[in-house]
C-alpha cells in the first residue's frame, strides 16, 4: 500500500516538473525573428530583445564597470558585492548568487548580466531568474582577442552600440601610447619581469592573458613567457619557486597581483620568503602591487595595468614632468601630476570590496564631486588625496579637490611633510609669520629641512607657487 | 498480503531499532562520563591568532612556543593551535603545513589520551579572543584530570609591571629628549580595552611621560595620542607596535604611507617619525612572561 502511494506520488512529481520543463523550453526557443536586438551569449544562448534594458542587475564587476563606461550606468539597479568601481556602483543595491533569488525577482528586473561562472556555481539560482521570465545574460572574454566582441554585445542590452565602438577606440589608442613609448628603448636597456598571479605554488600568467598582453605593452621582458597554462584556456601558468630560483639574478622587477582570489603574496610575505633575498628585485627594492581589477578584469581600465606595469619598469620614461618644467602658478591638478610622477607612486586602487562599508575620516576613493573617474587626472588626484599629501575639501556634506585652484606655500608644505623623511633639527628658524599658519609645527619643520626657504623671515603661507618651485621643492625631498 | 505484512513488520522492527539507537546517542556513555586522559600524559597547548608570514612566525610565535618547550618539555609535549581559521587556511594551502584550530587541538588532546593539559594563550589581555578560546576549552574541561589556562601577558599588576620593564630596557636607546614613544596597540570594543590605559599609565610612572599607548580600533586612537604629544616637547615619534606579531596592522596602519596610518599622520603633524616593525613576541623578556605564566598555571592557585 505504502509502495504503491509513494509510486503514484513520484510519477505526480516527474509529470509535473516535465510539465514545468516543457513550459520553459517554449519561451527559451521561442522565435522571435522581430526582435529589435539579437545575439548568442556566451553560453551558447540566444537572446532576443524587443528594446534595450533599463532595469538590470549585474551579476560581475566587469559588467558593471563597463556599463558604466558605455554611459549606461543609470540603466543599473542592482550590482554585486565586488563591483566598486566606479564608485557610485557601490551605492547601488547589492544582489549575490548565494542567496535567495527570490530577492533578485522582487526587486523586477528586466534583465540579469552573469558569467558562466555563476551557472556553474549556481544553477538553481540562474534557472529560478529564467522561470520568472527575467532575461538573463551571460557574457565573459575568456581571452583578450575576446574582449571587442563581448563588449560589442553588453552594449546591446543597453543600446550603447556607438559609444562601444568609441570606447574601444579610445582603449585602442591609450595602449599604443603606451607601446609606442616603450617600444623605443633599445634591447639591451630592456627590464626583465617577473609577475605572480598566485602565491600558492608561485604562479605566474600565460603570454597571452591580459596580463601576459599588458607585459608586452608594458615593454616588459617576461621572465615566464614560456610558462604553460594550468589547464587549457586559464590564464594562470605554472613557474613555481625553483624556477624564480634560477632566473634570481635575472629579474630586475618583481610584480604581484592583489585582489580578492587566489593572489600573489603581499609585499612582506614576498620579502620573508626564504631564499628570495637573492632575487635582484628584491635585493633593489623593485617589488610591487597591482590591484588585479586593472590587470585581469576585463574593462577598460585594462590600460591603465599595462601603464602602471610600464611605470615600475621604466619610471622615468613614463613619468616624465617636463610639461611642468615652467613658471606658470601650479593648480591642484598640476600638483598632483607632478608628485606622483616625481615619487613615482603606485596608483591607488581600492583593495577590497568591503572598502565602502567603512566610513573614512579623510577622503574616499572616487567621492571628489568634482573630479570625474573618466578624467585622465583623475587617478593622479586619487593617488596624492589617499596618500595624504593633498586633502579634501568638505563643503555642504561633498568632497571636492578643486583641481583648478591655485597652490598655495602651505600645501606645498603638507605634500613635501607626508612624502618626505624630514628629520627634526637642533636648531630652528625664526620664522616671523608662523601664527598665520594653519600647521605651524608643520612649516617649521619643512623650513629647518631647508624644503622651502623663507622670504625674509617670512612664510608667507598663502603665497601662490609655481609649477618649477613643486619641482625643485620635491627634488629636495628626493635627495 | 503476506508480503505486505511481512514488509511493515520489517519496517517496524527497522524503526525500533532506529529509535533505540538515536536513544543510545544521546544519553549514552560518551555524554555523561567522557573519556578522561591519563594524567600522566601532560601537554601544552599554546594558542595563537596565528600569522602567515614565516620569518615574523618565527621570531615571534615560534620563538615563544620554543621557550616554553625548552622549559617544560621534557614532561610536557608542546602543541600549537591558531585561532585565525583563514591564517589556518591559507598555511595550509600555501606551504602544506597544517595547524590546528582550538578544537581541532583539544579533540586530538583527548584522542590522544592527555589528562594533564595546560592551554596558554599568547593573547595579551582577556579580551574577545580569551573569552572565545575559554568557550572551547571549557567544553573539554571533563576530559582531563588536570586542565588548567595560563593567564594572557597582562593580567595582574606584577605583569604590568614587569612588561612596563621589559619596553623600557627595549626601547631605551630611542628614549632620549625630545622624542615620544608611541606603542600602538589593536584595540577591542571589549571592556578589556581599559587594558591600554592601565599599561599606558604603567609606561608613564615608571618609564617617562613620553610614553603613549594608542590602539587602531579601540580607544584611544591616534587623534588622542598626538593630542597628548602636543603636550610634550617631543619633535620625533618612534612607533611601535603592541601587538604579539608585527603583521598587517604594524605595515600598514602603523608605518604605511597611506593618508590613514599613524606615520602619515605624525609627520602631517610635524613630528620626524621613525616606525619599528618589531613584534612583542620578538622581546625575549616578553617570551619569558609567557613561560612563566604556563609556570603558574601549573602551580595553580596560590592560597592566601
Amino acid at each position: 500500500m505504502n509502495k504503491k502511494k509513494l509510486t503514484i506520488l513520484l510519477s505526480l512529481v516527474m509529470i509535473f516538473s516535465l510539465i514545468s520543463m516543457g513550459c520553459d523550453n517554449n519561451d527559451k526557443t521561442k522565435d522571435n525573428n522581430n526582435a529589435a536586438i539579437s545575439f548568442i551569449d556566451d553560453e551558447g544562448i540566444k537572446v532576443d530583445l524587443d528594446k534595450p534594458c533599463e532595469r538590470i542587475i549585474s551579476f560581475y564587476s566587469a559588467h558593471t564597470e563597463n556599463l558604466y563606461t558605455l554611459g549606461a550606468g543609470d540603466k543599473l539597479i542592482g550590482n554585486y558585492k565586488t563591483g566598486i568601481y566606479p564608485a557610485e556602483a557601490a551605492a547601488l543595491d547589492m544582489y549575490d548568487y548565494q542567496s535567495d533569488p527570490e530577492k533578485v525577482i522582487a526587486a523586477n528586473p528586466d534583465c540579469v548580466i552573469i558569467r558562466p561562472f555563476i551557472t556553474r556555481k549556481a544553477p538553481e539560482f540562474v534557472e529560478a531568474l529564467k522561470n520568472a521570465g527575467i532575461t538573463v545574460v551571460s557574457l565573459y572574454p575568456e581571452t583578450r582577442d575576446d574582449f571587442d566582441e563581448y563588449i560589442r554585445r553588453l552594449a546591446m542590452v543597453v543600446g550603447a552600440e556607438e559609444e562601444a565602438e568609441n570606447q574601444l577606440e579610445l582603449l585602442n589608442s591609450r595602449m599604443n601610447e603606451i607601446s609606442e613609448l616603450t617600444s623605443n628603448i633599445p634591447d639591451n636597456e630592456r627590464n626583465s619581469i617577473f609577475f605572480e598571479s598566485t602565491e600558492v605554488n608561485l604562479r605566474t600568467v600565460t603570454p597571452d592573458s591580459m596580463a601576459g598582453l599588458a607585459i608586452e605593452i608594458a615593454g616588459g621582458i617576461n621572465i615566464a613567457k614560456d610558462a604553460e597554462a594550468i589547464e587549457p584556456g586559464s590564464s594562470i601558468a605554472v613557474f613555481g619557486e625553483e624556477a624564480i630560483m634560477a632566473e634570481a639574478d635575472n629579474i630586475d622587477v618583481y610584480v604581484t597581483q592583489r585582489g580578492a582570489m587566489n593572489c600573489g603574496g603581499s609585499l612582506q610575505s614576498i620579502s620573508e620568503r626564504s631564499g628570495f633575498e637573492t632575487v635582484k628585485a628584491i635585493k633593489d627594492g623593485r617589488v610591487y602591487t597591482i590591484n588585479e581589477k586593472i590587470i585581469s578584469s576585463p574593462t577598460f581600465r585594462q590600460y591603465k595595468g599595462a601603464k602602471e606595469l610600464a611605470r615600475y619598469l621604466y619610471p622615468d620614461l613614463m613619468d616624465s614632468y617636463s610639461e611642468y618644467e615652467n613658471d606658470e602658478i601650479a593648480t591642484r591638478e598640476d600638483m598632483a601630476n607632478i608628485a606622483v610622477k616625481m615619487l613615482h607612486l603606485p596608483l591607488w586602487v581600492p583593495s577590497s570590496s568591503k572598502y565602502y562599508e567603512e566610513d573614512y575620516k579623510g577622503h574616499t576613493f572616487g567621492l571628489f564631486d568634482d573630479v570625474d573617474w573618466r578624467d585622465d587626472n583623475f587617478d593622479y588626484i586619487e593617488t596624492i588625496t589617499m596618500s595624504g599629501a593633498m586633502e579634501a575639501y568638505f563643503e555642504d556634506d561633498k568632497e571636492y579637490f578643486k583641481p583648478d585652484k591655485e597652490v598655495t606655500r602651505e600645501e606645498l608644505a603638507l605634500l613635501l611633510i607626508t612624502l618626505g623623511d624630514f628629520k627634526s633639527q637642533t636648531y630652528s628658524y625664526s620664522i616671523s609669520d608662523l601664527k598665520d599658519c594653519e600647521n605651524p609645527k608643520m612649516i617649521q619643520m619643512v623650513v629647518d629641512n631647508k624644503a622651502m626657504a623663507l622670504n625674509g623671515s617670512k612664510f608667507e603661507p598663502k603665497e601662490l607657487v609655481t609649477n618649477q618651485e613643486i619641482i625643485d621643492a620635491i627634488k629636495i625631498i628626493l635627495d | 498480503m503476506k508480503n505486505s505484512k511481512l514488509l511493515k513488520l520489517i519496517i517496524l522492527a527497522l524503526t525500533m531499532s532506529m529509535a533505540a539507537f538515536v536513544f543510545t546517542g544521546c544519553s549514552g556513555d560518551d555524554a555523561d562520563t567522557p573519556k578522561v586522559g591519563d594524567p600522566e600524559q601532560k601537554a601544552i597547548l599554546v594558542v595563537s591568532f596565528g600569522t602567515s608570514y614565516n620569518e615574523t612566525r618565527a621570531n615571534t610565535i615560534e620563538a615563544i612556543e620554543n621557550k616554553i618547550n625548552e622549559e617544560f618539555g621534557d614532561e610536557y609535549d608542546v602543541r600549537r593551535a591558531f585561532t585565525s581559521q583563514i591564517i589556518i587556511d591559507k598555511l595550509a594551502e600555501r606551504d602544506g603545513l597544517e595547524i590546528d584550530n582550538v578544537e581541532q587541538a583539544m579533540e586530538r588532546l583527548v584522542a590522544d589520551g592527555i589528562g594533564t593539559l595546560i592551554v596558554q594563550p599568547t593573547h595579551i589581555m582577556h579580551g574577545e579572543e580569551y573569552d572565545e578560546l575559554m568557550a572551547v576549552v571549557e567544553k573539554y574541561e571533563g576530559n582531563f584530570e588536570t586542565l588548567a589556562v595560563g593567564e594572557p601577558l597582562l593580567t595582574s599588576h606584577e605583569d604590568y609591571a614587569a612588561a612596563t620593564k621589559i619596553i623600557k630596557e627595549d626601547t631605551a636607546e630611542y628614549n632620549v629628549d625630545g622624542t615620544a614613544i608611541v606603542l600602538m596597540g589593536h584595540g577591542t570594543p571589549h571592556y578589556a580595552n581599559a587594558t591600554y590605559a592601565c599599561f599606558d599609565s604603567h609606561l608613564k610612572h615608571e618609564v617617562g611621560r613620553n610614553y603613549f599607548v594608542g590602539t587602531v580600533e579601540g580607544y584611544p586612537m591616534i587623534d588622542e595620542v598626538i593630542a597628548d604629544l602636543e603636550l610634550t616637547n617631543a619633535k620625533k615619534v618612534v612607533l611601535f607596535p603592541f601587538m604579539i606579531v608585527a603583521g598587517d596592522h604594524a605595515n600598514n596602519d602603523m608605518a604605511g604611507e597611506e593618508e590613514d596610518s599613524w606615520a602619515t599622520q605624525l609627520k602631517k603633524a610635524g613630528y620626524e617619525v621613525e616606525a619599528v616593525l618589531k613584534g612583542l613576541g620578538e622581546y625575549e623578556g616578553i617570551q619569558d612572561m609567557y613561560v612563566e605564566h604556563v609556570q603558574a598555571a601549573i602551580d595553580g592557585p596560590t592560597e592566601e
